[in-house]
């Protein structure tokens, strides 16, 4: 890991170990005091603009070096835009546009966009902590030309039935005012930039649910032993580990260089395998947890929640099996082949 | 927070241009000397000419020092001809286990005699080992072991029996894990020591054992008051736990542990690639990313090991990640072949699957079993 990288990483792991609880989650008002200081710290900090360019007043990151801040913020259950407000100044920069010094939130799923002048309308689906940030970046396609256009929240919210982690609204804007609006260049996918994004995030909430386990089991007492000791315990948190261990290493496919974050294989291995770990963690967690997992109170299911969403998001697991499982036998290579290119 | 590290490293042009080298090099040698792929090829096909020839061209013995024979290699470039050899079957069960682990114990803790005795042969594929560690009591329970050497005066009698040798019958050498001490109970991992013990001595009886496919690949050996010198001993006396817990790393890491089927894997799809049904093909992207995920595991411990590190406990990872990976392949190519009646197989397909199927109970046993692995991962987490 770089020395910046490191530096970076141990400023944000003070912020959120200072800020971020389980009492926050579960009380996340945009006027509480708790939410307030984090944000003003991480702002102040100028943790967004990791990836914004350094002409632009970034710190000039590439998207490898971020994976351990999405990896970290994900295991401290960071319940606010923070890693969308990055990915949004990202994609501003590439666009050679300033970044915002406020949270922004994000999404790709939209329908009915008509723009005119400088007002967006339409409907925007499932957009992240929307009643947190203030403006939306989103990626839409206008005429056969996608377009990546950002814009001053308004309208009328919906929150989303959803798994109960992170709020999803959609949104039906009218005559929304348009801050800035630029063709995207076809280098950029930001679909498989979003879903790179929430397989990293699945490792670092699977990491935090191994924690837990540990931790519970190595406290609680049933039948005049502590939970670690049984054998059916220790076989389920291993297998929890193993499944760590492997979604961690399935991101290295993003890891040789930047553009892997764009290309399909490298980002259905890693949707896939972390889709996979994630099932059988949240089952297994459960599992050893018993009932006190069940509990709104304790804080697994925030994590076990947040699993389940990000695993069904942009396709699951299966669909992008069957997407990469095409993308081989199209290519008419042997499988070794595709394998080592 | 993160609990098990697997560094991500790079194949760089270098290792990729050794690739193509060892394909080539493949594809003239089958051709040529009419060898055909098989499945399982590091326990099950052995083929003492073709080991000669890897030793000819450099390829084995890749990571000792060049003074012993050795290519002075990195473990990174091992990695990348022992994954080439795999996929392409070739028959390499003569030479895998000394040029996998012992040699590089005998490398560790030999003395200069044994290293300029033994390693130079290992390295031109003329020196084969088994596995001395396993006992009809002690399997799983290493520690347990009842095989014993007793210190004489010109140096030890060992006597004992070991099992379920891979290869002992072809080999030359065994390290065997034996007693030199009364067992103690309170403290049981003392009290081992490592004996490097040619078996052509007096005294050595193989046993060949038959498996559940009929094949005969493992042994029983027998060590009645065979007779050691005093060099025989490998290693410090007594460390022979210590010793053989980073031997077992070695053992348990490599791609063989998901790779030993792979070329079933690829001649189904070079058969059916254009018939499978779309649950065939959704079953197929699975694989993929499994595969690709134990590569990259398996790589990265390739490099820990390169960098003197002490990865035990992510090559546990590899092994059981494995076991399940290669028992899932069976299911995998029969959820691929759902529209695809077994009787439309080719003969040396459904020879491949069958053979896949009827060996696949070993891989979570051999070299450690998915309980032990378990076991490992348990501690390593703090919860034994």
């Amino acid at each position: 890991m770089k020395d910046e990288v490191k530096i970076i990483l141990d400023i944000c792991d003070k912020i959120l170990l200072k800020n971020v609880d389980h009492h926050l989650r579960l009380n996340l008002e945009p006027n509480s005091t708790q939410f307030k200081t984090l944000k003003d710290e991480i702002l102040s900090s100028e943790l967004t603009k990791l990836l914004v360019k350094e002409n632009l007043g970034g710190a000039g990151m590439t998207l490898n070096d971020i994976i351990p801040i999405v990896q970290l913020s994900a295991q401290y259950g960071t319940p606010i835009p923070f890693i969308e407000t990055i990915i949004s100044n990202f994609l501003l920069s590439e666009l050679n546009i300033k970044p915002e010094n406020d949270f922004i939130t994000l999404t790709n799923k939209t329908e009915n966009i008509i723009i005119k002048k400088d007002k967006i309308s339409g409907n925007f689906k499932s957009i992240p902590y929307l009643n947190l940030a203030e403006k939306i970046l989103v990626e839409t396609e206008i005429k056969n030309q996608k377009y990546i256009i950002l814009f001053k929240k308004g309208g009328k919210l919906e929150l989303q039935k959803n798994f109960l982690s992170e709020p999803k609204f959609d949104l039906d804007a009218a005559e929304l005012e348009i801050i800035s609006m630029m063709e995207k260049p076809e280098q950029i996918d930001v679909q498989n930039l979003l879903i790179n994004v929430r397989s990293i995030q699945s490792f670092g909430a699977m990491e935090k649910i191994l924690k837990l386990c540990i931790e519970y089991c190595s406290q609680r007492k049933q039948f005049g032993r502590t939970l670690s000791k049984f054998q059916m315990i220790q076989n389920h948190i291993s297998e929890i580990a193993l499944e760590v261990a492997a979604s961690g290493a399935s991101l290295s496919t993003l890891k040789n260089n930047k553009k892997n974050f764009y290309n399909f294989k490298s980002t259905a291995i890693p949707k896939i395998r972390t889709g996979i770990a994630s099932g059988k963690v949240i089952a297994l967690s459960h599992q050893v947890h018993g009932a006190m997992g069940f509990t709104k109170e304790y804080e697994l299911s925030y994590f076990t929640k947040a699993l389940n969403s990000w695993r069904n998001e942009f396709g699951n697991e299966i669909y992008w099996q069957n997407i990469l499982g095409k993308l081989f036998l199209n290519q008419n290579k042997n499988l070794w082949e595709f394998l080592n290119h | 927070m993160t609990y098990f590290n697997f560094p991500h490293i790079e194949e760089d042009d270098n290792l990729k241009n050794l690739r193509n080298d060892v394909k080539s090099f493949l594809k003239t040698t089958f051709n040529s000397n009419n060898i055909k792929p098989q499945a399982d090829a590091w326990m099950y096909s052995a083929n003492p000419e073709f080991s000669k020839k890897l030793g000819e061209k450099g390829w084995l013995g890749m990571s000792f020092p060049k003074k012993y024979g050795g290519r002075e290699k990195t473990m990174l470039e091992r990695y990348v001809i022992t994954e080439e050899l795999l996929v392409a079957g070739a028959p390499v069960a003569a030479h895998w286990i000394a040029d996998r682990q012992s040699g590089s114990q005998i490398i560790r803790y030999g003395t200069e005699e044994q290293k300029k005795e033994i390693i130079p042969k290992i390295s031109s594929g003329e020196c084969f080992f088994a596995i001395g560690m396993s006992e009809p009591d002690s399997g799983s329970d290493l520690a347990s072991v009842k095989t014993f050497a007793k210190k004489t005066a010109d140096g030890w009698e060992l006597t004992g029996r070991k099992i379920w040798s891979t290869g002992a019958h072809l080999s030359h050498y065994m390290i065997v894990l034996a007693r030199t001490e009364k067992l103690d109970e309170k403290n049981r991992h003392s009290g081992l020591s490592q004996f490097l013990v040619n078996l052509k001595l007096p005294g050595v009886e193989i046993n060949p054992i038959e498996d559940m496919t009929h094949q005969k690949h493992f042994n029983e050996t027998v060590f009645n008051n065979v007779k050691l010198n005093k060099d025989a001993l490998l290693g410090e006396e007594g460390m022979g736990w210590q010793q053989v817990v980073g031997e077992l790393a070695l053992e348990r890491s490599g791609p063989e542990r998901f790779l030993s089927h792979y070329i079933l894997l690829d001649n189904f799809i070079s058969e059916f690639r254009y018939k499978m049904s779309e649950m065939g093909i959704t079953s197929l992207g699975k694989i993929i990313s499994e595969l690709q995920t134990l590569r990259m595991m398996s790589f990265s411990i390739a490099w820990m090991i390169q960098e003197k590190k002490s990865p035990d406990v992510q090559a546990a990872f590899v092994k059981e990640a494995g076991n399940v990976f290669e028992k899932k392949l069976i299911e995998t190519i029969r959820e691929m072949s759902n529209l695809i009646p077994f009787e439309e197989w080719s003969s040396s397909l459904k020879s491949l699957f069958q053979d896949a199927t009827l060996r696949i109970p070993a891989n979570s046993l051999r070299g450690g079993t998915s309980e032990i692995m378990r076991g490992i991962i348990s501690k390593q987490l703090g919860l034994r």
